[in-house]
């Protein structure tokens, strides 16, 4: 059975790379590890030893077992229309410029998009276990959401809002009750493109019983997943966790941990005041105590934030050390995480 | 009346966006404009910025001379088809309400041009000197830039195609209308900011972006050579994370270049602080 860890978070604070330094901890010889990542920094690319990383996962040198996948979304979506829809249909879909834009205009797409595929990882057994970096489309939210949100979009609810009928057949809606109130609208908005739409959507509906039993699978696997916020210090990052925990607060959804990327040491918040002896050079002096107490001020700053969302949520909250630069290579990215104690405390 | 003056600030998710969009439109206010900041995602981010007002689609006044709303999709859709589109008389309305939602929802360029339209017809009110928009960040942004010219191909006439060209005019000159984008000197926010300048310069979607680089610490005055001087504990270890941070700093602050920078704030933890201390040392040519 293959067990799922779920790295979510804002954009910037590091999903990525905590995704793939997770995914290097955790692989063993006997226990193969996929990271299905989203859009890795080319340094990132780098330090996994990747030229490209593609829709195919790729085994990582030098690990015991890591294996990486990157999403490509629009292929996703061409995927998901191949499996799902009647072949007439899906081409016609697929044709469709509507449909193109679809990713764009459908925000959570390209979340809906990586549950379909962590779910597909996880049904063909072929990992123990799958490192999944969300998309960072509403604070790392939407993945959790993105399948009820498909299943809405497809169940002819718009359709229904457009034609004001409780949706007949294709042929019927055209002749009877869209048609007159289409030829106005599209004139008073310049038509063609409610016919356009209209279109699209009845032949996206088709898609909708099979949508809808696959979006429960899918919610299913995500409420069995170990799930990880991933946050930093700054304002938004902070919000966007607090946010991720009333939203999904009523649901099956229950994050084990908090990951506190670029946390800098508690240790330098109580010797900032103290005396400096040995350094002889008084410029140095003052230079190096002036830094130690600016970023002390952040190290407190970062330490009551923590504190907060610990006492919050009841969640324990893992710190992960501030480098600079980003990891370069597999044994810095191991390092990353080994020390905060998320390894042994979720028993990955 | 003149038009009001339009800032669009973006910049990649976790630079600092609304807390530059949030300063910029205090120092503006400061200097005795009439200012309105505009949250144009309908997110809490420039609410918090200006002190957690809570904002609505209708102006509200957060301190003298600042105004500000927040841009909501119902909202939008409603005034949209009201004061814009001009239905003629006994055309059903309801329906075509209804069928303007799910345009927005469905097709591309649409709900963007219905939300970009705000700020641009607020700068025509005659009652702002400058309008600040919180825009959405990068990929996003350069839809919204790019939602005229997709209008313009799908629909080939009558108000939405009229309405969308009178956008692209308005966002494409210069003299009015200035994009900003925020970037903090790291790898990510640098390339992806590097790219989305080049691609509203190739598709000419508006006025050459300016970019201002935030969270730039200060050089700390020491060398890599002092360290050693140091001893080992915390002195040391934070004196080498500076250090650090001042090298991956200017390499990528040489990468791009920038009109201004804004310092890192040290222990400045609420949204409403940090725009405020960012307002103090803005210093923008506007």
């Amino acid at each position: 059975m293959t067990s799922t860890v779920i790295v979510t978070g804002a954009g910037g604070v590091g999903k990525t790379t905590l995704s793939a330094a997770l995914g290097a901890v955790i692989c063993r010889e006997d226990r193969s590890t996929l990271v299905l990542t989203i859009d890795p920094a080319k340094r990132l690319a780098d330090a996994l030893g990747l030229e490209q990383l593609g829709d195919t996962p790729v085994r990582i040198e030098g690990t015991d077992g890591m294996w990486a996948a990157m999403l490509d979304a629009s292929a996703s979506w061409e995927a998901i229309i191949h499996r799902y829809a009647d072949p007439e249909v899906g081409k016609r879909l697929l044709a469709n410029r509507y449909f193109q834009a679809l990713a764009d205009r459908f925000p959570a797409a390209q979340s809906y998009a990586a549950g379909e595929r962590m779910a597909e990882y996880i049904e063909t057994k072929r990992f123990d276990v799958i490192v999944v970096d969300t998309p960072p489309s509403g604070g790392g939210i939407d993945f959790f959401q993105a399948p009820a949100m498909a299943n809405d979009l497809m169940s002819g609810k718009l359709l229904k809002w457009l034609t004001g009928s409780n949706l007949p057949g294709r042929g019927l809606i055209y002749r009877f009750t869209a048609k007159p109130m289409l030829r106005i609208a599209d004139a008073a908005l310049g038509g063609p493109m409610l016919s356009e739409v209209t279109d699209f959507l009845i032949d996206l509906r088709t898609m909708h019983d099979t949508i809808s039993v696959r979006s429960r699978t899918i919610e299913g696997y995500l409420t069995k997943a170990t799930t990880i916020v991933a946050t930093t210090a700054d304002p938004t990052p902070i919000h966007e966790t607090r946010r991720f925990f009333s939203e999904l607060g009523g649901s099956n959804i229950a994050p084990s941990a908090i990951l506190f990327n670029r946390k800098l040491p508690e240790a330098w918040i109580d010797v900032a005041n103290s005396p400096i002896r040995g350094i002889d050079d008084a410029v140095l002096r003052a230079a190096a105590k002036a830094n130690l107490r600016s970023w002390a001020s952040e190290a407190r700053r970062q330490s009551d934030a923590a504190d907060e969302l610990s006492a919050r949520y009841h969640v324990p909250v893992y710190p992960v050390p501030w480098t600079t630069p980003a990891p370069q290579t597999i044994d810095s990215l191991q390092v990353l995480v080994a020390t905060s104690g998320i390894i042994d405390a979720l028993e990955l | 009346m003149a038009d009001a003056r339009l800032i669009f600030v973006s910049g990649k998710g976790g630079t600092g966006k609304s807390a530059v969009a949030a300063a910029t439109a205090i120092d503006l206010a400061r200097h005795g404009k009439r200012v309105l900041a505009i949250d144009m995602l309908g997110q809490t981010g420039l609410a918090a910025h200006l002190r957690g007002t809570k904002l609505g689609y209708e102006p509200t006044e957060v301190r003298p001379g600042l105004s500000a709303l927040t841009i909501n999709r119902s909202g939008a859709l409603d005034e949209y088809l009201k004061t814009q589109l001009h239905i003629p008389q006994g055309a059903p309305t309801r329906q075509i309400s209804a069928a303007l939602a799910v345009l927005a929802d469905t097709a591309p360029g649409v709900r963007e041009i219905i939300s970009i339209g705000k700020p641009v017809s607020e700068a025509r009110s005659g009652r702002w000197d400058v309008v600040v928009v919180d825009s959405p960040s990068l990929g996003q942004f350069q839809s919204y830039l790019r939602a005229p010219k997709i209008i313009a191909d799908l629909v080939p006439t009558g108000n939405v195609r009229r309405l969308a060209s009178g956008l692209e005019r308005r966002l494409r000159d210069e003299h009015t209308t200035s994009i900003r984008l925020v970037a903090t000197p790291a790898e990510l926010p640098t390339l992806e900011t590097q790219e989305a300048i080049e691609a509203i310069q190739k598709e000419h979607l508006g006025p050459e972006p300016m970019v201002i680089f935030n969270r730039v610490l200060s050089p700390s005055g020491m060398r890599r050579t002092d360290l050693e001087h140091l001893g080992v504990g915390p002195l040391r270890e934070a004196a080498t994370l500076q250090l650090d941070l001042e090298t991956e700093q200017d390499r990528w602050a040489d990468e791009l270049d920038h009109s201004a920078t804004l310092p890192y704030l040290f222990g400045v933890f609420t949204p409403g602080e940090v725009a405020e201390q960012l307002a103090d040392r803005i210093d923008l040519p506007s």
